[in-house]
């Protein structure tokens, strides 16, 4: 390290003797109107000499003798090329209003390229598809808006973390969730909660802050992120200000929420209904009269209540944000600064979310070669979710479970906390217990730019990315999960310092006379170190008290621990690609990564692509098709990798210590990892085809790609005998390929001056296949006990028990015995009768959206639809099992059971503690997943410019949004959300919402 | 020095800067927490914080944790689920050849795992080649006695008895580590045979007694008093018993100190009675897993309760008797289980071995040729009970033993694999469901079924399923 700054430091000297000898061009930009432009760029072609225009749209740069055109552009003014005559002094320029948007730049990884330059295949997001929408963070607000990008929730918890994936599955035991690199840095995403149920850390990020999302979706867009690119590459830029008059805008939305999806068949059953079907269950198990009237006063019959839990756990959720942002500057320093709130309950009780943050962004020009800047994100969110799947302190699970006949309060009005058999007073909890989860996120950059030649640029970034999770919960003494300690208290704290030094070179350079031939080429380093802090603390023995929630209060320390965790990288990389006339362009990338989570044998390993395109549009023969404004070929391919699967320490055979250990509170050890010398990263070798077709001024557009990305050396939590002493060990094995089609289109029918109307529209199918396993043997997924790993199947197979029916005969449950399906059995058959029964991925899945302008009104509709997957109701066997479970509630599809001889139905004849094993897992459990949902629709209205600008505002707009507003499912017995997240099983979590808000944005 | 050519200097240091990696160490990074195996086991004093992980493999919710003592009544005559219960151990109340647990089985899976768990780590210290000394030795044979405890829960449990076929099929033996193995399952016979082989070196080797909670000398050999007990070999498991009653220097549980002692749960070290049990402290411990919870009824769970016929046979001045109290469940008169009464802090532990059974072993055995020691020791226990002395011979003096043993053991896991070294029935009281009150021994759910998991990694056991699953 040292001596690269010892370098750094003698480069840096030595530039300072470059000399030029310049002119200065002065000169004056402006709109069609002949307005001046404010922040126009100015740059001499091939260089990266360049100024931007003052507010009175006037500009001075000083120019190279060689320099032959100049690049005005601004921001939807498109771009102009000027050539210098070689006498003149002054060249004013008028821009238009953007036609060709080829010119447009794109952030790419650790720079922008034009669009036109492009070989890879990236997604654009700008800041009005993802901001002021009722989702605790960005992710969540990405669902349909990019083809092959599959955004689930699996809760409705504000603040859960999304699944998402991009392009198919190409990991068994590693997340499938994208690297996200904000500003450059490569975060750390995802729930890293310890305590409480979930926590998102990008939920610390206002989406409102985010100017453009750039999806890397094949290999010549992410390979320039080496081993951790295989997911795709999400990279977010935040706000930066613009020259001008100070502008501000302020955002605000309120509204309300319920379950987005409920189904009548999956209702609990009532007071009346439960101790119904009990009896019958009692009568049907051969129970003498004193048993069956025994157990039903207890389960209580003649109580006289019927309490519905479901109804009682759940709420009307409300939403509400406020942001507030300022930007401006002059042709030297311009800034951005922004603040936000944020509030979401969520639907069930106890589940809310609240953010507040503040963004700062400044850059200055200290000279024409030395740009600075800092930028500073802050955000802090204070988190309270119930517990989910079968923990009994789940308020949803209790719905399900706990008896009608039981009541949440006594009769005198105080909480019912005994008698409730064996579960949880789930609403008392609520109240009475404490889980807090507050996460505080700085994500930040300083960065110095320097021009060492004109065509020469040395940049140099340090990032931080620094999270902290303090999580506390208190469980009270007397009743639920803290009686057994008699009362206690959690203290939890979770620190990630994430920082990232990146240093590039970018090199410019015409590589014939007249610029037919062009290079651009970077090369970088970058060191990172993520280092985990984790302490964790409980006491026990509370007073009697419900006031004192904290461990302080606790007699008896239980738990007192701390620990790190840490992650390394050192990287080179390098970039470069050849332009021919804009109609051929040629690029390449390579990076080696070392990473601390590598074996010994494998520290280093690397990376690379190459990708061409062919604008055809530029051709002579296109002359003469002027509607054709954009067609382009493009294609890649390389490698990449994927290291999720990799825990920090996985590579070394390791004895652990700690509590799992000790005995008589004396210290003990035992083997905890098998370890693997020889563990490496996942490979992932992505081709991708695309081309890119627009027409009629754009009034058409459209962009098809093929992939085909195969993925080797994945890593697997084999299953070892466990006779070893172990279950599983992190292996590579295997390889498996996803292959896709996408295709997005945009139309615009209607372009009037008043009246416009656009149609968005885009589809995504991936294929998935496992194409090699350790001596071909069949894997059951360590990580998914219903789910199987065969070679010619995709990964994400359910292979479960095939259920055939119920006996008319007797109301028996019937399975087919084995995998031939040849007969049917009542004795649950063996392991041998699974049969694969559809995957948790959907076949395809996409959206479309239109949006209708008419004078200052705006509708806009998107669906999202999703084809092809199967769910699994984890919790089934409880609520729908025929009896297992007896003491727990049923839900209504419970009562279609069969009764009597000749009965034809699919519900088994219903016996108190359970009817031969009808509960246990089978494909009587799985559920079509299609659906479509109305992911939005919104209706707005901004204010005539006459009428506001009396009042000195620049835009006012009103709008009423409606966020899953309605929902079609395809399989009328699917219980639950048809999102259930990635492995499309349920588990009880906070529902889904359905959210109704009003808006208002106004700028001045 | 011309532009270009201090340009191209420049990128060739950048490059060099850039290529040249920072210190090596930067990317290499041990873990904070655990150590290699060479480190965690190079001293005398890491082989002992190993052993204690060891025991604390015991601790496991499927092994000595809960399901081990919950399944021995309650496969058998003891104990039974109520009708309001929490959906534990459903499949061992109710269980025939038409109903109850299948070869996923979470009970069955867990209890294998973690045996094979605590039969690794008794392996490597074990197979440790730290120098020999008085506690390297101690160590080392408390290993070998928890590996043949292991063992012989494994075998109980996963195999047909000894008497049913010593031919027959065990479990597999591992007794070195190897984490890519996939053995085949060893003869009953072969099991036993390394049990009573192991139980020899923890003898020989072992000097000292810690406490109640970890092995000695002579807790090592009442564990082969039993293991011989079950292989049938009357002599053997006499002569181990008497080795224990006459020479550990345990004292006897009396009728004055029963109650003291079932409420108490700290660990023991005055050698009264315990001579082998699984320790819950108050932080290591399994809280609501833990056993006590599913027994006390004023926590949530309360499930198991004690059958109407055990109950019946203890004598109105019987000490145990204060074990069981009564009153309602599920709307019916039920007695309730107060073996495991501390269900915070420092919970109640579990038994493993006590000196009273080295006194029902020795009646036990001494039959069917000597009659009068059996008496002798039998009615050492009913004597320190409060309850009347047996007088019985014959088959019937045999029975007498066998029913003591029910009511001295009972809830402490033995009764079921009582009845299976036996072959016998198991006939059950109307406590329990009306399909599965007679579980004849040709029953096929007496055995557990080699978990699915099992087989699925490990492909050679797959034709060495028992039968029935």
């Amino acid at each position: 390290m040292r001596k690269l700054v010892t370098v750094f430091l003698c480069l840096v000297m030595s530039l300072l003797q470059v000399q030029a000898q310049n002119r200065t061009l002065t000169g004056k930009v402006t709109d069609e109107k002949g307005n001046p432009v404010v922040g126009a760029s100015v740059l001499v072609k091939g260089t990266t000499i360049g100024t931007t225009s003052k507010e009175d749209g006037q500009y001075s740069l000083a120019v190279p003798p060689n320099a032959k055109e100049l690049v005005f552009s601004a921001l939807n003014l498109g771009t102009k090329e000027i050539k210098i005559d070689k006498n003149a002094s002054v060249i004013n320029v008028t821009l238009s209003a953007v036609v060709d948007n080829l010119e447009e730049v794109v952030v790419v990884g650790y720079g922008t390229k034009k669009k036109s330059d492009l070989t890879g295949s990236v997604a654009t997001l700008k800041s009005a598809d993802i901001e002021s929408r009722p989702f605790s963070s960005v992710d969540k607000a990405l669902q349909g808006k990019v083809a092959g990008l599959q955004s689930v929730a699996a809760s409705g918890q504000p603040g859960a973390s999304q699944n998402i994936i991009i392009r198919g599955v190409s990991s068994i035991s590693g997340s499938s969730n994208p690297l996200w690199v904000i500003d450059g840095i490569p975060v750390n995403t995802g729930d890293v909660s310890r305590l409480q149920t979930t926590s998102n850390l990008l939920s610390t990020l206002n989406p409102n802050d985010i100017e453009s999302i750039s999806v890397l979706k094949d290999a010549a867009s992410q390979s320039i992120y080496g081993s951790r690119a295989a997911n795709g590459v999400i990279v977010v830029t935040t706000k930066k200000g613009k020259a001008g008059k100070t502008r501000f805008r302020f955002d605000t939305e309120v509204g309300q929420s319920n379950t987005a999806y409920k189904n009548d068949k999956y209702r609990p059953l009532n007071a009346t209904e439960y101790l119904n079907i009990t009896r019958e269950g009692l009568v049907n198990l051969g129970a003498s009269q004193a048993a069956i009237d025994g157990t039903l006063a207890a389960l209580g019959l003649g109580t006289g209540v019927d309490f519905n839990w479901l109804d009682n756990v759940s709420r009307t959720g409300s939403q509400q944000q406020y942001n507030l942002s300022a930007e401006g500057g002059n042709d030297k320093t311009t800034f951005f600064i922004s603040g936000g709130h944020f509030v979401q309950e969520g639907t069930t009780v106890n589940s809310k979310l609240t953010r507040t943050n503040g963004n700062v962004r400044i850059t200055n020009k200290a000279t024409d070669r030395l740009t600075l800047g800092v930028n500073l994100n802050v955000g802090a969110v204070s988190q309270r979710a119930p517990l989910s799947g079968g923990a009994f302190g789940n308020p949803v699970l209790s719905s399900y479970f706990l008896l009608p006949t039981k009541s949440a309060y006594n009769a005198d009005g105080s909480w019912n906390l005994t008698n409730l058999g064996g579960l949880h007073n789930t609403l008392a909890l609520s109240e009475i217990d404490k889980r807090f989860l507050r996460q505080t996120s700085i994500r930040g950059s300083a960065f110095a730019e320097y021009r060492i030649l004109d065509n020469l640029k040395f940049r140099s970034q340090y990032g931080v990315d620094y999270n902290v999770l303090e999580e506390d919960q208190y469980n009270n003494p007397r009743h639920g999960d803290g009686a057994a300690s008699n009362g206690r208290a959690y203290s939890y704290y979770t620190r990630y310092f994430n920082w990232v030094w990146t240093n590039t070179l970018d090199y410019q350079q015409n590589l014939t006379k007249g610029g037919d031939l062009s290079l651009n080429a970077q090369v970088g380093y970058e060191a990172q170190k993520s280092s985990g802090y984790f302490g964790s603390l409980r006491a026990d023995q509370f007073p009697p008290t419900t006031a004192l929630t904290y461990p302080a209060s606790g007699a008896s320390p239980f738990a007192a621990s701390a620990t790190i965790s840490e992650y390394s990288f050192v990287s080179q990389f390098a970039t470069a690609s050849v332009n021919y006339q804009n109609r051929f362009v040629l690029s390449g990338s390579f990076r080696r990564d070392g990473s601390s989570k590598f074996s010994p044998s494998n520290k280093y390993g690397n990376f690379w692509s190459v990708g061409g395109t062919w604008n055809i549009d530029r051709e002579k023969f296109m002359d003469d098709l002027s509607f054709v404004t954009q067609l382009k070929l493009r294609s890649s391919y390389g490698v990449n990798g994927s290291n999720t699967a990799i825990g920090n320490y996985d590579a070394l055979p390791l004895y652990g210590y700690g509590s799992n250990y000790n005995y008589n509170q004396l210290p003990g050890s035992a083997p905890a990892n098998v370890g693997d010398p020889n563990l490496t990263w996942e490979l992932n070798k992505p081709f991708n085809v695309g081309v890119d077709v627009s027409v009629l001024k754009n009034r058409i557009s459209f962009t098809a790609e093929y992939y085909n990305r195969t993925s080797a050396s994945l890593l697997l939590q084999v299953p070892l005998s466990r006779t070893s002493g172990f279950s599983t060990a992190t292996r590579n094995i295997g390889s498996m390929k996803n292959a896709g089609f996408e295709f997005s289109l945009n139309v615009v029918p209607v372009l009037k001056k008043d009246l416009r109307w656009e149609i968005d529209f885009n589809f995504a199918n991936n294929k998935n296949t496992v194409t090699s396993l350790p001596g071909g043997a069949d894997i059951i997924n360590p990580n998914n006990t219903l789910q199987l790993i065969r070679v010619g199947l995709p990964v994400n197979s359910f292979f479960i028990r095939e259920w055939a029916g119920v006996n008319p005969a007797n109301g028996d449950p019937l399975w087919y015995s084995d995998d031939k399906r040849t007969s049917t059995t009542n004795v649950y058959p063996g392991a041998g009768a699974r049969v694969v029964a559809g995957n948790s991925l959907p076949k395809y899945f996409g959206s479309l959206g239109t949006t209708l302008n008419f004078k200052g009104f705006t509708l806009s509709a998107q669906f999202y639809y999703n084809y092809g997957n199967m769910v699994y109701d984890t919790w089934a066997g409880y609520y729908l099992g025929s009896g297992f479970g007896a003491t727990f509630n049923k839900v209504a599809r419970q009562l279609d059971r069969w009764q009597k001889p000749g009965d034809i139905t699919d519900i088994p004849r219903y016996v108190y503690n359970g009817n031969k094993n009808a509960q246990s897992s089978s494909t009587r459990y799985l559920s079509q997943g299609d659906f479509i949902r109305l992911r939005e629709l919104q209706i707005g209205y901004n204010l005539p410019k006459s009428l506001i600008e009396k009042a000195k505002l620049t835009n006012v707009n009103f709008y009423v949004r409606g966020t899953n507003l309605f929902t079609w499912v395809k399989d009328k017995n699917l219980p639950f959300d048809p999102e259930q997240g990635t492995t499309s099983a349920t588990n009880l979590n906070v529902f889904i919402p359905r959210t109704v808000t009003v808006g208002l944005n106004v700028a001045f | 020095m011309s532009r270009k050519y201090k340009f191209q200097t420049l990128l060739v240091i950048v490059l060099l800067a850039t290529m040249s990696s920072c210190k090596k160490s930067f990317i290499e990074l041990s873990s904070p927490t655990s150590l290699t195996p060479d480190q965690a086991l190079a001293t005398e004093g890491d082989l002992k914080v190993a052993l204690f992980g060891a025991y604390a493999g015991m601790r496991n919710v499927d092994l000595f944790g809960r399901s081990l003592p919950v399944m021995g009544d309650l496969m058998a005559d003891n104990a039974y689920q109520s009708a309001l219960n929490t959906n534990r151990y459903t499949f061992y109340n109710d269980y025939s050849d038409t109903k109850g647990a299948t070869a996923t089985d979470g009970n069955a899976l867990g209890m294998w795992t973690a045996a094979y768990t605590v039969i690794l780590r008794a392996n490597n210290i074990i197979n440790s080649t730290i120098p020999a000394n008085a506690n390297v030795n101690q160590y080392k044979g408390e290993a070998y006695a928890l590996r043949a405890l292991a063992y012989f829960t494994l075998v109980r449990n996963f195999a047909k008895p000894y008497a049913d076929s010593p031919d027959g099929m065990g479990v597999p033996i591992v007794t070195v580590y190897n984490p890519d193995l996939k053995p085949t399952r060893n003869k009953v016979s072969e099991v036993y045979a390394l049990m009573i082989a192991d139980l020899n070196q923890a003898y020989t080797l072992m000097t000292g007694f810690t406490n109640s909670s970890m092995f000695s000398k002579y807790a090592a050999k009442a564990l082969q008093a039993k293991v011989y007990l079950h292989m049938g070999d009357k002599a053997n498991a006499k002569t181990a018993a008497l080795d224990v009653i006459n020479n550990s220097g345990f004292s006897p549980l009396t009728t004055s100190n029963h109650a003291s002692y079932w409420a108490n749960s700290v660990v023991r070290t005055d050698k009264l009675e315990t001579l082998y049990e699984v320790s819950s402290d108050a932080v290591a411990n399994l809280s609501f897993d833990a056993i006590g919870y599913l027994y006390s009824q004023t926590g949530n769970y309360g499930d198991i309760l004690c059958s109407d016929d055990l109950y019946a046979l203890y004598g109105a001045t019987d000490v145990r008797k204060a074990l069981y109290p009564t009153g309602t469940r599920a709307g019916l008169p039920s007695v309730f289980i107060n073996k495991y009464p501390v269900t915070t802090g420092d919970l109640s532990d579990t038994k493993v071995l006590r000196l009273s059974e080295m006194y029902l072993i020795a009646a036990e055995a001494s039959l069917p040729t000597n009659e009068a020691d059996a008496l002798t020791y039998v009615n050492f226990i009913t004597s320190r009970r409060g309850t009347t002395p047996i007088l019985s011979t014959g088959a019937q003096l045999l029975e007498d033993i066998l029913t003591e043993r029910r009511k001295e053991l009972a809830f402490e896991g033995d009764r079921f694999h009582d009845l299976q070294r036996l072959k016998r029935d198991v006939a059950r009281s109307t406590n329990y469901p009306a399909t599965s009150r007679t579980i004849s021994y040709s029953v096929f759910r007496r055995i557990l079924p080699i978990p699915q998991n099992e087989i699925d990694a490990n492909p050679n056991l797959k034709p060495q399923q028992n039968t029935g699953y």
